[in-house]
């Protein structure tokens, strides 16, 4: 029983990271309507600014957030500007390669100029572990785990209460209406990629001080992201939270009662059923699938 | 003797309910006209009647065989044959190739399919483009390559969305005796129009969609004068003149 | 297909044919067999693409048929020529398998769902280490000879990638020219067009991407061959045998029977030099590409067939007007002649 609830706990926060990598995804996709596979890379470059800041400067991870959120912004912003605006108009599988054409880019930058090695934060809480009722949190996956709840949270209360956010979901539910009523739906794109950045920015900040950074971090992550995006529901971002911890904990109770090495291949298995079987994800899409991708 | 028989049908999409239990018909060797102000469902009629979309009631029949429960592909195979209101060229392919498509499913040998379109697209003069890639064509010559290639499923039925939309007069003039030349051939159409005057002069018969419901339904001279037509097109009168 | 393009294929091919005796050098051999194989992968995996399907997954019949084909010979000791013909049947029951997406979603995600299917082969084939030798792979004995598919020398291997990459391009062509090929990128550009015309497109995308990954799974089975060992993390590579070969694709213009074979030509021997030249910067090679990448689909996105396309058009459309300026300077009348 004790191990049921360990492995339970681990899975829970391990699908906060999911669901917190995802986030941004999701937000992206919703409004403009793209798949970006270099999702998981800006999560990673996020990581290695964080690492940096600290390695060279001493700073806290956490405090290197108001660092690389900024940078991260400008980062989507520049994104859509130059990559994804000029193909707008072409087939999503033409957008697919672009990002991916993107993501290898930067995944061989980061080999580059960093090399393969992992690269790890230490700091005085890394090590820290919560012990509730005989089950151990480790501290800094409980804080990843908060950040994102409340991200998901504060994306949400954007999204429904914000002029911004409605307007980002007017454009996401009838583009060409938005533009017919003098919208400047470029400029919303470009802020909807560069604020999606930025959540995968604090993703990237949040993960840094219990994971290490290494080049292929984004590669292993993004596709997982995008299992909880479409299980969760595409474009619902309480869905993906829900998705995300779902999948986290399906994960780690294979691992330990069925088998480590068939962990991953559940998720990936499961994302081919659900899509299958129920294409609006477990708790129903939000907007926009129907024109990327679910008949 | 009836050809195309509509009964009943209505499709909501989310809180719009999109075409409001529709009934009408066409006759064999009929042109019937339909016409209506914007979003009173008149593309979607065509869409439920060609299968793209699912009826959530009533049924469609043609020459008796039920389509209701039927898909597209079927529906095309049994005669009913359409062009888009925004035309959808098959790109990377010119003229002759999307004609083509359509013509090979009964007619497997590439040399004889493409004689086939070819003398197709001459019917709507436009032989001349046969080899130009689609995106190089003019508006007005891709709607006809758009008729040729629905033409080359043969159908016993051709629906007809705003074919003439985007046209200037003097490309409409060199369309509409196409129409009636179509109609001598054994086909029966069905239209949708934004230019009344231009669909009456074709059509033998009216029917007026609003807001999702059949309004009115006969010859031109009786439909452009019910009321409730004109109503639906201008609005309201307004009776109080007081300020 | 016209006769002049028959022609030039066929001297092409002989020409490919007589390399070996012109190169002996076995290193410059292995380049040229692998530019064969990734020819043969690109144009198996355009098949694929001609209908609309965009797979990022066919590593996955790459890796069935190396294993299929390794472990009948491993087990049975069936002779590889047999074992190509296994790993064929049983890359095409994957891409069967893989069907079941490809019917139900659109463009984007049935890529996605590709990739979460060679993800899943890859993950499996570690995870079974009774059947495949887990991560280790598993490696093909080395039995001299025709019988066994193997040779001291390259030059054999290199003639059987030649003609198995040579009858992949004839069926790629078969398709591409026959009823097939035309409602295959009808359905491709407008899938809901070509239904409402009374195609019935979803047999025809099935019948491409089994074909395809058919294919693609007896360029795995060869691979087995050639390379002794397999393993999961290469076999099933993404990089390698997915990604590749949709980049050749793109590069040298899908939806063409010659756009992946350029895009073999440029990207193989390209990827060559990059990881000679940058053996030291671990990575830069790879940048290149992604640059490359990301250049084609934004200024190119119908690759350089397009590119070539539209140059000729206009060579052409030229070509054109000057002929019939021509020929109404030729029948235009002398001034003698319309004296009366």
């Amino acid at each position: 029983m004790q191990i049921f609830i360990q492995t339970l706990m681990a899975g829970v926060l391990l699908g906060g990271v999911y669901a917190l990598v995802s986030v941004g995804l999701n937000l992206i996709f919703g409004v403009v309507r793209i798949i970006n596979f270099a999702h998981g890379e800006l999560v990673m470059v996020a990581m290695y600014m964080t690492f940096w800041m600290w390695q060279l400067w001493g700073f806290d991870p956490y405090v290197s957030f108001f660092i690389v959120a900024p940078v991260m912004f400008l980062v989507g912003l520049a994104l859509q500007r130059f990559i994804i605006q000029p193909i707008q108009g072409s087939s999503s599988a033409m957008k697919i390669f672009v990002t991916i054409g993107v993501s290898i880019v930067l995944q061989n930058l980061a080999l580059y100029l960093w090399g393969g090695q992992y690269r790890s934060v230490t700091t005085s809480y890394t090590t820290s572990v919560l012990t509730v009722g005989g089950v151990n949190i480790s501290v800094p996956r409980l804080i990843a785990f908060a950040g994102g709840l409340l991200l998901v949270g504060l994306l949400f209360f954007f999204m429904q209460r914000t002029l911004t956010g409605k307007v980002l979901r007017s454009i996401a539910e009838d583009r060409d209406t938005a533009r017919l009523l003098g919208i400047p739906v470029s400029r919303f794109y470009m802020f909807a990629t560069g604020l999606s950045a930025v959540l995968a920015g604090v993703a990237g900040v949040l993960l840094t001080p219990f994971s290490s950074a290494f080049p292929l971090y984004g590669a292993q992550i993004t596709l997982i992201a995008f299992i909880v995006v479409v299980i969760g529901g595409m474009g619902n971002m309480v869905g993906a939270l829900v998705g995300g911890i779902l999948l986290g904990a399906i994960q780690t109770l294979t691992g330990t009662y069925i088998a480590p090495g068939l962990q991953q291949v559940v998720l990936f298995a499961l994302f081919i059923v659900v899509v299958l079987v129920r294409p609006q994800g477990l708790f129903g899409a939000g907007v926009g699938t129907e024109e990327v991708g679910l008949k | 003797m009836t050809l195309l028989n509509v009964e009943s049908v209505s499709k909501r999409f989310g809180g719009v309910q999109a075409v409001r239990e529709v009934s009408l018909h066409v006759d064999e060797g009929e042109i019937l006209g339909i016409i209506g102000p914007n979003g009173a469902g008149k593309t979607s009629l065509f869409n439920l009647i060609t299968g793209t979309i699912k009826t959530e009631s009533g049924r469609i029949t043609l020459d008796g065989v039920d389509l209701t429960h039927r898909g597209p592909v079927d529906r095309c195979r049994l005669g009913i044959g359409r062009t888009f209101q925004v035309v959808r060229p098959f790109t990377g392919m010119t003229a002759a190739e999307n004609v083509m498509v359509p013509v090979l499913v009964h007619t497997k040998r590439v040399g004889a399919a493409k004689a086939k379109a070819v003398a197709l697209l001459e019917e709507l003069n436009i032989s001349f483009l046969a080899e130009r890639d689609i995106s190089s064509l003019t508006l007005a010559q891709r709607k006809r390559v758009e008729v040729a290639r629905a033409l080359a499923t043969e159908p016993r039925l051709l629906l007809l969305d705003e074919v003439l939309a985007g046209l200037n007069s003097r490309e409409i003039v060199d369309v509409l005796p196409f129409v009636h030349e179509v109609r001598r051939r054994g086909v029966s159409i069905l239209m949708i129009e934004h230019l009344v005057a231009a669909l009456t002069s074709v059509s033998d018969r009216l029917v007026v969609l609003d807001r999702g419901a059949l309004i009115a339904e006969g010859t031109s001279d009786v439909v452009l004068k019910d009321p409730a037509v004109v109503t639906a097109y201008l609005g309201e009168e307004k009776h109080d003149a007081a300020s | 297909m016209k006769r002049y393009q028959i022609v030039i294929a066929a001297a092409v091919v002989v020409v490919l044919a007589l390399l070996p005796i012109v190169v002996t050098d076995q290193y410059l051999l292995n380049n040229a067999i692998l530019v064969v194989m990734f020819i043969g992968l690109t144009v198996a995996w355009n098949i694929a693409a001609f209908g609309g399907a965009l797979s990022l997954g066919h590593a996955a019949f790459f890796g069935l048929g190396s294993y299929t084909s390794a472990l009948l010979l491993l087990r049975f000791d069936i002779n590889p020529w047999i074992g190509m013909i296994g790993g064929v049947f049983v890359a095409g029951l994957g891409g069967l398998l893989l069907c079941i997406p490809l019917l139900r979603l659109r463009g984007p995600f049935f890529t996605l769902a590709s990739l979460a299917f060679v993800e899943v082969l890859r993950l499996l084939s570690i995870y079974a280490r009774g059947l495949t030798g887990g991560s280790e792979g598993l490696t093909v004995p080395s039995r001299p000879g025709w019988l066994w598919m193997s040779f001291l020398g390259r030059e054999p291997y290199y003639y059987i990638v030649l003609v198995m990459s040579v009858v992949t391009v004839a069926i790629s062509a078969a398709i591409y020219y026959s009823w097939i090929g035309y409602q295959l990128r009808a359905s491709g550009s407008d899938d809901e067009a070509v239904n409402a015309l009374g195609v019935r497109s979803s047999r025809l995308k099935v019948f491409s991407l089994v074909v395809s990954a058919a294919m693609t799974g007896a360029f795995g089975a060869f691979a087995a061959q050639y390379y002794f060992i397999i393993d999961p993390d290469t076999n099933f590579s993404y990089v390698l045998y997915a990604l590749q070969p949709a980049l050749n694709g793109i590069v040298g213009g899908m939806g063409t029977v010659l756009g992946p074979i350029i895009g073999a030509v440029l990207m193989t021997p390209l990827g060559e030099y990059l990881r000679d030249a940058f053996t030291a910067e671990q990575g830069l090679s790879y940048i290149i590409y992604g640059v490359v990448l990301i250049v084609v689909v934004m200024v190119m996105p119908g690759g350089l067939m397009s590119a070539i396309r539209t140059g000729t058009d206009r060579l052409g459309r030229g070509g054109r007007r000057r002929a019939a300026a021509a020929v109404s300077k030729e029948l235009e009348p002398t001034r003698e002649e319309v004296k009366p």
